[in-house]
């Protein structure tokens, strides 16, 4: 026991220290030293194994004794600060031997090198970058220009690339050259911000098409004061987009309309002072004033706003918005292009050298000896104003109508008058069928039903009865002539209830040349008697006189009349006698036909 | 462009009216204008109709030149007439002017014997009535009526009518059924043609011209 414990003794290693945590990998490093440390240790005291087993531990023990001593009278030294302080250690000079400048130089070299390097990285990304966005650009152009090409017509004039933007290709006769410039619009500062609406391609147009146009055509009231012609304001409101932004189709777009416009309103004024006509045409300025109906105007004038002025001039025909015909408009425009496909159409062309202009046809004139009426006939003779003369009468001639009817219709209750017009219009004719009748007895009562054609100038009437009436463009021949058909109407509906009830019509006429006279047509009177012929009732309507209805009573009914000697038989008290009127605005019913239904009911006593 | 075609006219009769006794070719104009304007006809324009005559050169001798007239008138006034007397005709278009120059070589224009009438046209109803005044280098030589009744293509069917009409005006100048319809090889019944109403002239412009040969200065 006492050697084991020898053994364990030796092994105690007195350099290591008590915190072990710490020290754990100086530890694990001290204990192959250890190890062979106990071996030797254990060889030493195998060697020699006389000696005491605790002299080892003495001699450490000893040692560290020797140590503390050492330590403990620096330490007592050192607190007298007197004879010994403590300086601190200096570190590793070899290590921070090499001087601060050295690690600047070479951190500034090496910065150096990688800065160059990218820095010519970047330069060729710049390089090849401008260069994209040039060819880009060009390529830019060149795209905006196929695509203007596309569409318009070009040519290269020199180093000038011009277009045109005339209707010359497609039949026009006007002078105007029409051509436009193509600019490139390359030369963009790249570093700025690229605005939104940058084109690479820009159109200049000549000057007297620039801004917007359009043909008013209006009809009004005769304005008394002719120093007002020519000073219409013109202009509609402007477009919100400001012209020198606009992209190359819209500028082009809206100058070849403006030359559209300038076009018709050239053909319709040489037109007005070459064509003579009743009433001649007034020009004034950009205005035509032409009168199609007394005490009317018909007014047609370019409006062309250039965008600069913008509040030259106030407009104060603002109030009248739709005075504006657009149908007209439109027609003007659609008549120019028929004229344009006239000059290249193939009637026209292709023709011989020696033929002149024209329809094809007028090549035969010659051969075959046409007279001047064939010769007229195959020959355009109305132009441009005329023609759009002619529709705007028809326009207004028409609404005339449809406001006279129904006005008529919304005065008069009985009889009803129903309009119909018809979908399918010329320009220059419409139609609408107008029906009178009563309301609750329209498959009975429709012996009224006219058919209109509205002319240019005229209104023809087709009674259903077959009758042709054609009527003036006044207004009132038009209101008279309905109010005398309703009138009629009434007659002929008690003729068509007589029929459906079983009464017996005596006499009926649709002109009665008797009573007072109407300054609106004429009365008409029907005279029905009940079936079994006692009762009569007698009508007399006009259109202004209105109706008297007058219903004669058997005698034996009749209290007034005076026993005579003559009449003895009891049976002559039968025959009808005196008349009586009728109380009409008084009668039950809601209007004129279903009054005289309840009169004919009344007056049919059952059986 | 140069084609013979049949085309469709209307019945034309063309006479000449002598001048009245003691009267100049106006006068008698005017009276006959009077006359027809006391009838209800209505001035309707003027007309004119005139002939040019072209030789045709380069014949054999001994044979006699033959005479190409070219005739317009102002009823259809695209179209120029070429005719022989009486030979064959030829409706063109006003271009054949232009190739009568062209064909100056072979036809050589007579300038002197251009004949041209002119003057009022009438109309009434379904009649038409030119009266016009015949002259020759601007000297008047005589009057010629062109009556023409549009309603009907056919002279055997109205003949008689327009004669009756013409009786009514010319009194006893009307003339007889002219030449031209009863030498047709249908005869009168045939559809009438603008040639036959241009032959008619040309025959009238014969007269003048030979009225100018036989007697000098006697009409005036």
């Amino acid at each position: 026991m006492s050697q084991n414990l020898a053994k364990l003794a030796q092994r105690i290693d007195f350099d290591q220290s008590s915190d072990s945590e710490q020290d754990g990998p100086e530890r694990e490093s001290r204990e192959p030293w250890s190890k062979p440390e106990p071996e030797e240790d254990e060889g030493a005291v195998k060697f020699q194994p006389s000696l005491w087993p605790w002299d080892s531990v003495r001699n450490n023990l000893r040692g560290a004794l020797t140590e503390m001593c050492v330590l403990h009278d620096v330490l007592s030294v050192l607190k007298e600060k007197k004879y010994m302080a403590l300086d601190p250690v200096s570190q590793d000079p070899s290590v921070t031997k090499t001087p601060q400048v050295f690690q600047l130089i070479s951190k500034k070299k090496s910065l150096a090198t990688a800065a160059q390097l990218l820095l010519k990285g970047a330069e060729k990304l710049n390089k090849s970058l401008a260069e994209n966005q040039e060819q880009r650009r060009q390529r830019d152009f060149n795209s905006e220009l196929l695509r203007l090409r596309s569409q318009w017509k070009l040519r290269k004039v020199g180093d000038k690339i011009l277009g045109d933007l005339s209707y010359r290709s497609a039949g026009s006769l006007f002078p105007h050259h029409g051509t436009f410039e193509v600019i490139k619009n390359t030369d963009l500062d790249l570093d700025k911000k690229v605005p939104d609406d940058y084109c690479p391609l820009s159109v200049q147009i000549p000057s007297d098409l620039e801004g917007s146009a359009y043909i008013k055509v209006s009809i009004q009231k005769q304005s008394p004061d002719i120093g007002d012609l020519g000073t219409v304001s013109l202009f509609r409101r402007q477009p919100k987009a400001k012209p020198a932004s606009q992209t190359w189709h819209v500028k082009l777009e809206a100058a070849q309309n403006v030359l559209l416009c300038k076009e018709i309103f050239a053909q319709l004024s040489r037109e007005a002072v070459q064509i003579k006509s009743q009433i001649p045409h007034i020009v004034v300025k950009n205005q035509i004033i032409s009168q199609p109906f007394p005490g009317l105007q018909l007014s047609i004038s370019l409006c062309h706003s250039t965008g600069e002025k913008r509040s030259q001039r106030a407009s104060p025909e603002k109030s009248k918005p739709d005075d504006h015909l657009y149908v007209l408009e439109h027609n003007l425009h659609q008549l120019i292009r028929e004229f344009h496909k006239q000059t290249l159409s193939s009637v026209v062309m292709p023709h011989p050298a020696s033929a002149p202009f024209g329809h094809k046809r007028l090549r035969l004139a010659g051969p075959m000896a046409y007279d001047k009426a064939e010769i007229s006939s195959l020959q355009q003779s109305e132009g441009l104003l005329e023609k759009i003369i002619k529709q705007a009468k028809h326009i207004f001639l028409r609404s005339r109508t449809a406001r006279t009817i129904d006005t008529l219709a919304s005065r008069i209750e009985d009889p009803q008058i129903q309009a119909h017009w018809s979908n399918i219009n010329d320009v220059y004719e419409s139609s609408v069928k107008v029906l009178i009748t009563s309301q609750g007895y329209e498959q009975i009562c429709k012996s009224i039903q006219l058919q209109l054609n509205i002319g240019v100038e005229q209104i023809r009437v087709v009674h259903r009865d077959g009758r042709v009436i054609t009527l003036s463009h006044q207004e009132q021949e038009l209101q008279d002539f309905l109010l005398s058909q309703m009138s009629q109407h009434q007659v002929h509906a008690v003729q068509q209830l007589a029929k459906v009830m079983g009464w017996h019509v005596l006499s009926f006429s649709n002109h009665v040349g008797l009573g007072p006279i109407e300054s609106i047509g004429n009365a008409s009177a029907i005279t029905v008697t009940s079936p079994n012929g006692e009762y009569t009732i007698s009508v007399r309507n006009g259109p202004e006189s209105g109706c008297k209805v007058l219903v004669q009573f058997p005698r034996s009914q009749a209290k007034e009349l005076p026993k005579s000697d003559v009449l003895q038989d009891a049976r002559w008290t039968h025959l009808r006698g005196p008349y009586k009127e009728v109380h009409w605005s008084r009668m039950e019913g809601r209007n004129f036909v279903y009054k005289m239904e309840l009169l004919m009911a009344a007056l049919t006593p059952c059986p | 462009m140069v084609c013979v075609c049949v085309c469709v006219c209307v019945c034309v009769s063309v006479c000449q009216v002598p001048v009245a006794e003691g009267k100049s070719v106006q006068q008698t104009v005017d009276m006959l204008h009077k006359k027809l304007e006391q009838l209800g006809a209505v001035k309707q324009g003027n007309f004119w109709v005139d002939c040019e005559t072209y030789q045709a050169t380069g014949n054999a001798t001994g044979q006699p030149t033959k005479l190409l007239y070219v005739m317009h008138n102002s009823e259809t006034p695209l179209s120029s007439m070429a005719l022989f007397e009486g030979g064959p005709g030829l409706t063109a278009d006003a271009n054949f002017d232009v190739l009568m120059v062209k064909l100056k070589s072979h036809f050589q224009n007579a300038k002197g014997h251009k004949v041209e009438s002119r003057g009022t046209r009438y109309r009434y109803c379904d009649f038409l009535v030119k009266i016009g005044t015949v002259a020759m280098s601007s000297s008047a030589r005589g009057i010629s009526v062109e009556v023409e009744y549009c309603a009907c293509v056919i002279p055997g069917d109205c003949w008689n009518l327009m004669k009756e009409f013409m009786q009514s005006f010319l009194g006893s100048s009307t003339p007889e059924l002219p030449a031209v319809f009863t030498s047709k090889a249908e005869g009168l019944y045939a559809p009438v043609d603008c040639m036959d109403t241009m032959s008619q002239y040309l025959e009238l412009f014969g007269k003048v011209r030979k009225q100018q040969v036989l007697a000098g200065s006697g009409v005036r």
